[in-house]
């Protein structure tokens, strides 16, 4: 009976998450980046190396290398994918069905858990798959091993998307991590686990770079290869020339290092099944502290939830054609407005503290430190409401009602309006330095940086119709904004002598104005093929 | 003024949701009656221009709005089945952004909106978030959305659902006020929604429109063809099998039977006066040609 529970609920969860958009996107997403990391022999980048040499592209290798990539890729974009299996079932309705059965909460989690590793792992099986493929098209090794194609994906991946699902389940069931700050936390584990899980001591081995590094070596070592070249490398890197090859015929797999992996899928486990002791069942009135439940769309003759005062309504009414024709104009101020009121509407008072901190500390410290360190983060500190821009009608159900009304593409510019205020607001102090400080390029890029933001968080919004796109992509783009890769830098904070050093403002403000253009014809699309 | 003509819709995998309706609409109030998954709700939402139909023209004034929809979003005043709300907004708030977004002046905003929340009866809770409203509050909050730019076409999807007995008497009246001059499309598979309101009434079933005609007209058709008795238990079953029953209420003497047949069903069986909802159920069971049969 209990096996027959969870594995109902496994398989539901299952079929509904991998029919979503999302699962094709982080999929095809993956097979791309598969496809990046194994790229042909004269090609000028890699994703692994060992000194000067790759490895022959025979299944041991091209497995262990496509298990890797992938493994490092389902770990953050494979959280944003099952990271809403609890919150799907609050936000439909469905988890008040489920809380009202017998069906104990540790098997409702493992269900969950279950269905997220099967979402993860059916995504590992196509890029075993994507291996297979890619090792008989680069034609170095075509005689195909299953057992070695397909052991790093077993060892290596599955275990590493198993920790994945289980810390995606203990994100849903904490309130303070179940929303967007949660996404920002994982993104910063994730760089954690990527990081630090190549070092000789991590944790369960880490994420099992380390031994393949060893077995490398030791195999260049065998066949007479000088390593002083440098050591292992994962991670994309241009070359100047293309790379030297040696034969790789896999990783001896240790008792150890089995056991190492294991452990880490039990630890996931556990990670899953531990929110059993706090976790509510959709049940509001046990919930803690502030932060409120989604909001449901109406349905005909549904409620939401909360206690609402019953307000009794008058038998006699005014009539309502005794009330005068309303006048029009002078409306798109309002409508902006209104943008940016439900743009921020329900953000918290220590948020707008800490606006009000960045901007004190963007008059107060030095140019050179405003610029480097206040901008950036003023620009992160948004992140969350930024990601809204684009998926509110949809979310809260409002477009049922402004499908009908006119001038669509005027309220998309509206919203995309309200972001730019918004993001003025929040780089008002750097750029008032900046133009105080006669650094007029830099306040151009400022001010272009503050059109284009928005502008991609509306395009993601609109095409993604979740905030999730956003967050983890703005993340990624500022993270390598702050390590001074000057090619993504639309804020003016990487700086060579004194000047900005990214894409100028008029090349930024262009590409603003193109993420303008593809909402509003995604907009215009939609519409058009709405059912 | 309004004309839907021809118009059919094919949803993926072949589903026809809406299947060569036309209607054609004038100032007063179209009841669009049916069972669930009748094809009225993605009537409406064509009738609206929320939904593009596979085939067919809607006309507003001669113009096509399937082309040009603003041409009739102007003037249109729509409440949808299922709509959401922002909960962290007030009702005033709220309407505000979309008296905005309806091109409203500020001060006729203003002043509509103070108007409606009146009319709507929620002036005690215009402080309040949406997210502490009640289903029937927010399906007020909607119909005060659908009266903001003073509609001349009011398109209204099962609007009574989750309001109480007071507020759908209240809302028919307001909906039967307003179709003195302009044009009022109400669905519902709720009969007496529409019974004393409706200066038209269509019923539609499978996406195909069975017939459209005035409440009389209707009643007509099933005249002397409506006939009650109170009978025991345990007879309900075979009657069931043998006629379409239109009513049952149990009393302390048996079950009162409200059944159609054209002919008396039995020796002691009462000839009664039909309502609209003995009309619909012949419509849906019979077709609109013919009259009630047995079975």
């Amino acid at each position: 009976m209990a096996v027959r529970d969870v594995i109902a609920l496994t398989t539901a969860d299952f079929r509904d998450r991998v029919r979503r958009p999302a699962y094709a996107v982080i999929l095809l997403a993956a097979v791309a980046l598969g496809y990046l990391a194994a790229p042909e022999g004269d090609a000028r980048w890699v994703v692994m190396y060992i000194g000067e040499y790759r490895g022959v592209y025979n299944s041991a290798y091209t497995g262990t290398l496509i298990a890797l990539t992938s493994a490092l890729w389902l770990t953050l974009g494979g959280f944003y994918v099952v990271r809403n299996g609890v919150s799907r079932d609050r936000s439909t309705g469905v988890g008040q069905l489920i809380a009202a059965t017998p069906m104990p909460t540790v098997r409702y989690l493992a269900g969950k858990f279950l269905s997220s590793c099967l979402v993860l792992s059916s995504m590992v099986g196509v890029l075993a798959v994507t291996a297979l493929i890619l090792q008989l098209a680069r034609g170095e090794e075509t005689a195909v091993e299953p057992v070695a194609l397909l052991t790093p994906f077993v060892v290596m991946a599955l275990p590493l998307v198993a920790f994945t699902a289980g810390m995606a389940l203990l994100f849903e069931t904490v309130p303070l991590l179940r929303a967007g700050l949660g996404n920002i936390v994982w993104f910063v584990v994730w760089m954690v686990v990527a990081i630090g899980g190549q070092s000789p001591d991590a944790l369960f081995g880490g994420i099992g770079v380390h031994e393949v590094a060893a077995s490398m070596a030791h195999s260049m070592t065998a066949q007479g290869i000088d390593m002083t070249g440098g050591g292992f490398s994962l991670g994309l890197v241009y070359l100047d020339e293309p790379l030297k090859v040696f034969v790789w015929d896999g990783l001896d797999i240790s008792a150890g290092y089995l056991a190492g992996r294991l452990a880490m899928v039990l630890l996931a486990l556990l990670v899953a099944l531990a929110p059993a002791l706090w976790f509510t069942r959709f049940d509001p009135a046990r919930r803690h502290g502030p932060a409120p439940e989604p909001f449901m769309p109406m349905a005909s003759g549904g409620g939401h939830h909360g206690i609402a005062a019953p307000v009794r309504p008058e038998v006699a009414a005014p009539a309502i054609r005794s009330l005068p024709a309303p006048e029009r104009g002078g409306a798109y101020g309002r409508l902006v407005a209104g943008e940016l009121r439900i743009l921020v509407q329900g953000v918290s008072r220590w948020w707008w503290l800490g606006v009000l901190a960045i901007m004190v500390a963007g008059l107060a410290l030095p140019l050179g430190a405003v610029t480097q360190f206040v901008l950036p983060v003023g620009w992160i500190w948004p992140v969350l409401v930024w990601s809204r821009l684009g998926t509110q009608r949809v979310e809260y159900g409002v477009d049922g009602i402004l499908g009908a009304y006119p001038w669509s593409r005027r309220r998309l510019v509206a919203e995309w309006g309200a972001g730019v205020v918004l993001t003025l607001l929040t780089g008002l102090a750097p750029l008032i330095r900046m133009l105080a400080g006669g650094d007029t390029a830099g306040a151009s890029t400022c001010v272009a940086g503050a059109l284009f933001i928005p502008s991609l968080a509306l395009a993601m919004g609109v095409l993604s119709r979740t905030h999730r796109l956003f967050q983890a992509f703005y993340l990624l783009w500022w993270y390598a904004t702050i390590n001074g890769i000057a090619a993504v830098d639309v804020m003016g904070a990487v700086r060579e002598n004194g000047a900005p050093a990214g894409p100028g403002p008029l090349l930024v403000t262009a590409g603003a104005v193109v993420l303008v253009a593809v909402t509003l014809l995604t907009g215009a699309a939609r519409r058009n093929v709405r059912t | 003024m309004l004309e839907l003509i021809g118009i059919t819709k094919v949803y993926p995998g072949n589903k026809r949701a809406v299947d060569g309706v036309t209607l054609r609409m004038e100032p007063g109030l179209l009841g669009l009656l049916g069972p669930n998954g009748a094809g009225k709700s993605s009537l409406m939402r064509i009738a609206s221009t929320v939904t593009k139909p596979t085939s067919g023209q809607v006309l507003f004034h001669g113009a096509d709005v399937v082309a040009k929809p603003d041409v009739l979003r102007r003037t249109l005043g729509y409440l949808p089945q299922d709509f959401g709300v922002y909960p962290n907004l007030t009702s005033r708030e709220f309407l505000g952004y979309l008296a905005a977004a309806k091109g409203l002046s500020a001060r006729s905003a203003k002043t509509r909106i103070d108007e409606l929340l009146q009319l709507v009866n929620l002036t005690e809770a215009v402080k309040r978030p949406l997210g502490k409203y009640s289903g029937g509050m927010l399906r007020r909050v909607g119909i005060a959305q659908a009266l903001l730019a003073d509609p001349q076409v009011i398109i209204v999807d099962e609007p009574t659902a989750g309001l109480d007995p007071e507020e759908r008497v209240r809302f028919r009246n307001l909906l039967s006020d307003l179709a003195a001059d302009r044009v009022v499309m109400l669905s519902t598979h709720i009969v007496s929604d529409v019974e004393s309101v409706a200066s038209d009434i269509a019923v539609v079933d499978q996406g195909r429109l069975l017939c459209r005609d005035t409440p009389e007209a209707l009643l007509r058709r099933v005249d002397g063809q409506v006939w009650e008795l109170v009978v025991a238990a345990d007879r309900v079953a075979g009657l069931q099998h043998r006629f379409l029953i239109s009513r049952l209420a149990r009393t302390a003497a048996g079950v009162r039977v409200r059944l159609l047949s054209p002919a008396p069903p039995g020796p002691d069986w009462v000839r009664v006066a039909p309502d609209l909802e003995d009309a619909y159920l012949a419509v849906i069971n019979f077709g609109a040609g013919q009259t009630a049969a047995v079975r």
